[in-house]
């Protein structure tokens, strides 16, 4: 009665090196990844498992890559495994202090049709640095969630997880379409669960 | 979580993609003034060789005067010493029954033995060997190494270190399998990945398995021939650099420039630093110390079997007229393939000249990988193993001749 149900999803967590996914995989699971500050800490891809709302599903700890082109061995295991994991669920982990070659890669991945969700790591850092990121605003344009968190210190940890059913596909042509504010794309997709899409908070 | 409706992939031109990226950040970005930190400053002179490489002698120096007076002094002379010498063999020797039994030579090994490192049984040196000299060794080495990880000081040695690295076909960034590899080999083989082409990744691998001894060496070294370990990582670090720089023109391929993502300075957080010391600690005990252990009791078994005697007889010459060395150290050269730190506990018994000795460990270490590593390396291709183990031999045949020759042109050997 008590034993969760496993959903199995697959949830891969892609990202740059150096962005806390392994800080922040070991959060979501209670693994014993190695976490380092240098770029390449992960070099072989970790599982465990997340339990949230009496539901498991697989999370990998995938090596950081800056693009879907491979430059180096652990770049090509990043790559081989979004091939391997057709249907996962893909958690982007990006560095809210170095958002656009976060975004890059992110955008690598939305392109490829797949239901994704961001995890915007690194916010105290950002915070310390005074840069400031709309989640919010990021969230609407893209099309797909975007959760705050640090990784380090467990902020956020737990919406992530229970964002993580939330994941959507997001479509490129529409993303381009809200940037350009182009009325016919604007139709907002309700992305919380429960909301209505009532207009109070902005969305 | 199912796929939404109408979403095709889609394939944007690189181009498309940063006006993209661009768009979304002018969107949702927003950069207050920055003020520079002080781990801004530091960051910058730990890179700028004017003052990055005095910083980086200092930090490696205190990192091995650090690992040399922890674990050699105060845990392994000052206590452990003390424990297995003046009461665990004593009690051993005495409490095991039938000192003529072939149990007690697997066991306990010589009965009149007055330390460790010579009675070579299963339950003393094997035993003395893991948790005394080689357990303390490793752990204020992962802590180390840990706190030099989790800081950001690493990729500043590889920035530091490029322009030396990139004489002999690597660059900066294999500084960091190298100093994992100070630790245990095992996950330096891995940690090659992060190098770009294959050229770069045998090469590194290679080097690794032959030059870089790793902690458990380290720390018997320092203990049995505290003296000598200066110049056998002169001859190590030398070996890499000769070595390395034959096989850049050798090995066919590219070495090819990189950008290295240097990150900020953080303060480690304590939790991850323990979490991590206890993962591969725990790795090590799990590993390392049934190998010590085991190896113990196999080579008591080829001695007793006479194996040993028989390889020795046969590799005389080669030891004794070409790397200049006593016949008796082809035994430890056997129990080296098991456990390296295992084979110069061995060797520091046997009676031979400080420049023999020096020998005899550079043999030992740039002889045959631990069984472990060579699983790693197997791991990452069958070819590049083959072709990494022909390498070792030449190395061993090449540089042992050489490093006699010096002797006998200094007049030491």
């Amino acid at each position: 009665m008590n034993e969760p149900i496993d959903t199995g999803t697959t949830v891969l967590m892609v990202g740059n090196p150096n962005v806390g996914k392994s800080a922040l995989f070991n959060r979501l699971t209670g693994a014993n990844a190695v976490v380092s500050n240098y770029p390449g800490t992960t070099v072989d891809y970790t599982e465990g498992t997340l339990i949230e709302a009496h539901r498991t599903c697989t999370i990998i700890d995938v090596p950081g890559t800056y693009s879907l082109t491979p430059r180096d061995a652990a770049e090509e295991v990043a790559v081989r495994l979004l091939g391997e994991y057709p249907g996962a669920v893909v958690l982007l982990v990006l560095d809210a202090t170095r958002i656009e070659r976060g975004l890059y890669l992110a955008l690598e991945v939305i392109e490829r049709g797949v239901p994704c969700i961001i995890a915007l790591n690194m916010t105290d850092a950002a915070h310390d640095k005074h840069i400031s990121v709309d989640a919010a605003e990021m969230e609407r344009v893209l099309g797909i969630p975007v959760i705050e968190t640090t990784a380090i210190s467990g902020e956020g940890v737990k919406q992530l997880a229970g964002m993580i059913r939330n994941a959507k596909a997001a479509d490129i042509s529409a993303i381009s379409g809200r940037l350009n504010g182009d009325g016919a794309a604007e139709e907002m997709v309700a992305l919380r669960s429960g909301c209505s899409g009532c207009g109070v908070c902005g969305r | 979580m199912q796929r939404l409706r109408g979403v095709r992939p889609v394939k944007l031109t690189t181009n498309e993609r940063w006006d993209l990226v661009d768009a979304i950040a002018e969107r949702t970005v927003t950069v207050g003034t920055y003020r520079q930190t002080i781990g801004d400053i530091l960051g910058e002179l730990t890179v700028k060789p004017a003052t990055g490489i005095p910083v980086a002698v200092a930090v490696l120096y205190a990192f091995w005067s650090i690992f040399g007076s922890f674990a050699g002094t105060l845990v392994t002379d000052g206590f452990m010493v003390r424990l297995f010498d003046d009461h665990w063999l004593p009690w051993l020797q005495a409490a095991w029954p039938g000192p003529d039994s072939l149990l007690y030579y697997l066991a306990v090994g010589d009965p009149l033995a007055e330390t460790c490192f010579e009675a070579f049984g299963m339950l003393t040196s094997g035993l003395f060997v893991a948790i005394g000299v080689v357990l303390p060794a490793v752990l204020i080495f992962y802590l180390m190494m840990t706190l030099l990880e989790d800081s950001g000081y690493l990729p500043r040695l590889a920035v530091l270190m490029d322009t030396v690295l990139h004489r002999i076909g690597l660059h900066g960034y294999a500084i960091i399998p190298a100093i994992l590899g100070l630790g245990c080999n095992v996950p330096a083989v891995t940690a090659t990945r992060i190098l770009e082409t294959r050229k770069q990744r045998f090469m590194m691998m290679t080097l690794l398995a032959i030059f870089i001894p790793c902690g458990a060496q380290l720390g018997v070294m320092r203990d049995v021939i505290p003296d000598l370990v200066g110049p056998v990582m002169l001859y190590l670090i030398c070996g890499f650099g000769i070595f390395g720089f034959v096989l850049d023109r050798i090995i066919p391929g590219e070495n090819p420039e990189i950008l290295i993502d240097v990150p900020p300075y953080h303060w480690p957080a304590w939790e991850n630093v323990a979490r991590k010391l206890w993962t591969r600690t725990k790795g090590f005990l799990k590993e390392a110390v049934p190998f010590v252990l085991f190896g113990v009791l196999l080579v008591n078994l080829l001695y007793l079997a006479g194996v040993i005697g028989a390889l020795a007889d046969l590799f005389e010459p080669l030891f004794v007229t070409w790397f200049g060395v006593p016949k008796e150290t082809v035994g430890p050269l056997i129990a080296a393939f098991l456990r390296k730190d295992l084979a110069v506990a061995q060797l520091s018994t046997i009676a031979m000249t400080p420049y023999q000795m020096i020998t005899s460990v550079v043999l030992i270490s740039i002889y045959f990988p631990c069984v472990a590593t060579f699983v790693m390396m197997l791991r990452e291709g069958w070819k590049q193993m083959l072709a990494a183990v022909g390498v070792l031999f030449a190395v061993v045949f090449v540089y042992g001749g050489l490093i006699h020759a010096a002797g006998i042109l200094m007049g030491v050997a």
